[in-house]
């Protein structure tokens, strides 16, 4: 199984939506998922943003969301995105982890696939 | 042995792969998931899902409307 690393640099839908539709189909195959929101990234990250997409023609994100995440997968925000973007820990949707470009870093070294957004 | 079925109509890409993942903890080797979707992409990605997952396929047959319907045996 592979393990798929995808960062993710803006917090428009077209950032948004590529992580988690290759993320979930990865998580869904038994691949280990790791999603890194970048501060460009991490408002989109904020509790009921999601929820306020409705896109033409695309899956539901939350469902994409909730999917990666039962299935093992990790989403991280990066720590920097806190005095960045104005925010807090607690602004974050659930199962969101902040964490550093060093952990993150660590976590993917055994990565085979790697995307950006 | 037990058949169950998964109604994965209306879904997008990647979402009825994602319904047979979270369905596959309930399933005991030999079971039979039945899946009916019509997201275009389906029976390319439910076979590719079978492969990867080392499930079997038994098949996945499209009607005229473009209704897909597959069974998996885990």
């Amino acid at each position: 199984m592979a393990k798929v690393a995808i960062t993710v640099n803006g917090s428009e839908p077209g950032n948004v939506f590529p992580p988690f539709i290759l993320g979930s189909s990865a998580a869904a195959s038994g691949d280990d998922v790791v999603i890194f929101f970048c501060p460009g990234g991490a408002p989109a990250m904020v509790k009921g943003e999601i929820e306020k997409w409705d896109v033409k023609g695309l899956p539901d994100l939350k469902e994409l969301y909730d999917g990666v995440l039962s299935l093992g997968g990790k989403v991280y925000v990066c720590e920097l995105a806190l005095d960045a973007k104005d925010l807090k820990k607690e602004d974050f949707r659930e199962g969101i982890e902040i964490i550093g470009a060093t952990t993150f870093i660590n976590e993917i070294k055994d990565a085979t696939l790697t995307f950006s957004f | 042995m037990d058949q169950k079925t998964l109604d994965a109509m209306g879904l997008k890409c990647p979402q009825p792969i994602l319904k047979v993942a979270s369905m596959a903890p309930q399933m005991q080797p030999g079971d039979i998931l039945e899946v009916t979707a019509d997201c275009e992409s389906f029976p390319k990605d439910v076979k590719a899902w079978a492969e990867k997952t080392g499930k079997t396929l038994l098949f996945c047959n499209t009607d005229a409307e473009g209704k897909h319907t597959a069974q998996i045996q885990f």
